[in-house]
């Protein structure tokens, strides 16, 4: 009997996600919408993009994912034909990520710093997110190491909207870096809920 | 004058001699009876009316026949068809909440959809030892409502009883790549395994042969972890299983207890999460949990600290910020460490058959986490006295 309110509650959680009506959601609308397709990248190797990823393939939201995005990434697509319109930066670092990759946090933050630089003279959208909580900021990191925060300062401060677990933002960083720099900011409790602001997010 | 003396100290000297060797021998003997009952130990199984048979290791691969690593493999079919999954404990016997939340499989589980196969004692050398000089406990206990039974403490690397010496450098098959040379006895270093290779080695061949044989679609690697190692409370996913343990991460952290995600690094080789995924069909992920036992900064290598993870070093550790997961007094208690496991697995179930409907996998009868704090893992630990006849098997 357990196992199967628990086997719904999984179910409920990804069909609301997937399935909620559009009237419902029109009345949460995001403070930002953007546009697809979306490139999906990280600032870190953490794994929190593969969350933002479950989601954007459940929903059917077109989109590429690139752990590495570079800027000639978004140059090609634009000589293409076929432009990125929106970019999801995912911050917060992880040591076994970049050592699997065979990248420092230094090569991190120049690529990102790239990426972002010609995100904005193509007019994309860009979106900071910060999806893991506590465990991707100090609490998850060794003595001396602050990777987390300075993949959250390489992006969140040039971003068009921020998109956080809320708590990751116990001590109010991504508040204030919102308020600083007067960029919308998308707070959501459950990991569940992130499909939802998503949607939003995209309009769908 | 002079001989007289000379005979005394002689005299002494014999005795000396003799007393030390008596004592030599008094450590021999009693430390010898203590190896010997430590490896001898018969854990009992009670099997879950779920068991459909109990199979060897060696039915998949005849190179392991009659070594200390045939060991027990427990069939589970479903009721309905589906998936099949292969949880696995024992891997490194020094974590007993991974070989106890296997048990509770073991004793309990009823599969509704689709196949289960569940391993006790993956590395069953290990567990006839522990770590050498580290005064680890030779056993433990777990109070039940029957009694209490006791389980084999082991250790991180095979018997050296069982495979020795080690070399200089342990190049690791097929990769090539040079690992510490005692990890050629540790069973998550030596995957995928080959035929001609050492006992651990030929122990990862034959569980690749069962996966490969039996079409597992997930392998589960249960295990816990040191607070001061940075991949702790989460789950290491093999690339073709990062959708399912992102799910099962973001649906465990919100319901149940927090655990993360990690990659398996491409260019590790040896462990479970890599190989298995590599070298098979199967998805394969590795479950950590906390256990402040195995911590180098831990206080006292006590029965106690294994089952309670209470410990006053490692909370200072923590206020160092030396920690990668959070500890109090309240430890990290056996039940804790097993029922993130057992919840993890069942989870994993779920997930994967909400995103593969038409090959789902279900389970009944075993406990989730809050149910396993709240009775106790006792509590589904059976007495093998009351079980029916043919329904016991020991590991």
């Amino acid at each position: 009997m357990k196992r199967y309110s628990r086997l719904n509650l999984g179910t409920v959680a990804l069909a609301g996600t997937l399935l909620a009506s559009a009237g419902a959601l029109r009345a949460q609308e995001s403070p930002l919408t953007a546009e697809l397709p979306a490139l999906l990248t990280s600032c870190g190797q953490s794994p929190g993009p593969e969350r933002v990823r479950f989601f954007l393939r459940r929903l059917e939201l077109e989109h590429e994912f690139l752990e590495q995005a570079t800027a000639q990434d978004l140059i090609d697509r634009r000589d293409a034909g076929d432009p990125f319109k929106s970019i999801i930066i995912v911050t917060g670092a992880s040591l076994k990520g970049m050592g699997a990759a065979g990248v420092s946090i230094r090569d991190e933050l120049a690529r990102t710093e790239a990426l972002i630089a010609e995100a904005k003279r193509q007019g994309i959208t860009i979106i900071g997110a910060h999806v893991e909580g506590m465990a991707r900021r100090a609490q998850g990191a060794a003595p001396g190491d602050n990777s987390d925060e300075l993949s959250i300062d390489a992006v969140c401060p040039y971003s068009d909207l921020l998109v956080v677990r809320q708590d990751g933002n116990e001590d109010r960083r991504f508040s204030i870096i919102s308020e600083n720099s007067d960029i919308p900011l998308i707070l959501f409790e459950k990991n569940m809920e992130l499909g939802d602001v998503l949607r939003r997010v995209f309009n769908r | 004058m002079r001989a007289g003396s000379g005979n005394r100290g002689g005299r002494a000297l014999l005795v000396r001699k003799l007393v030390l060797g008596g004592l030599g021998l008094l450590l021999l003997v009693t430390s010898g009876a203590s190896f010997y009952r430590h490896r001898h130990l018969q854990e009992a199984v009670v099997l879950s009316p779920g068991v459909a048979e109990v199979k060897k290791l060696s039915e998949y691969f005849d190179g392991i026949r009659g070594t200390i690593n045939d060991c027990n493999l427990y069939f589970f079919e479903g009721e309905e068809p589906g998936a099949t999954v292969l949880v696995m404990g024992g891997t490194h016997p020094e974590e007993p909440a991974a070989r106890l939340a296997a048990w509770l499989f073991a004793e309990n589980a009823v599969m509704e959809h689709g196949r289960l196969i569940v391993v006790l004692s993956s590395n069953r050398s290990g567990t006839t030892v522990t770590r050498l000089g580290g005064a680890y406990p030779a056993n433990f206990t777990i109070p039940t409502d029957w009694g209490q039974q006791t389980f084999r403490m082991g250790d991180r690397w095979s018997n050296p009883l069982d495979q020795w010496p080690d070399p200089e450098v342990y190049i690791h098959y097929p990769s090539g790549q040079y690992l510490a040379y005692v990890d050629i006895r540790n069973l998550n270093r030596t995957w995928p395994g080959r035929p001609d290779g050492t006992l651990t080695e030929r122990t990862t061949y034959a569980f690749m042969e069962l996966i490969r044989q039996e079409d597992v679609d997930i392998f589960i690697d249960l295990h816990e972890a040191e607070l001061q190692y940075p991949v702790i409370s989460t789950i290491v996913a093999h690339d073709r299983g990062e959708e399912l343990a992102t799910f099962v991460s973001m649906m465990l952290s919100d319901e149940e207890f927090n655990i993360g995600m990690e990659y398996s690094p491409q260019n590790l080789h040896g462990l479970s999460h890599r190989e298995v995924g590599d070298y098979s069909d199967a998805i394969s992920l590795l479950f950590e949990a906390p256990e402040p036992f195995l911590d180098a900064t831990r206080g006292k290598t006590t029965r106690e600290q294994l089952l309670t993870g209470v410990d006053e070093f490692v909370m200072k550790a923590g206020e160092h910020g030396l920690l990668f997961e959070r500890i109090d007094e309240g430890g990290w208690p056996i039940d804790v460490r097993v029922g993130r496991h057992t919840s993890t697995v069942l989870q994993t179930m779920e997930s994967w058959t909400i995103l593969n409907p038409d090959r789902p996998l279900s389970c009944r009868g075993v406990p989730r986490y809050a149910e396993v704090i709240e009775r106790g893992l006792g509590h589904w630990l059976h007495d093998p006295s009351k079980a029916a006849p043919g329904r016991v098997v020991t590991e």
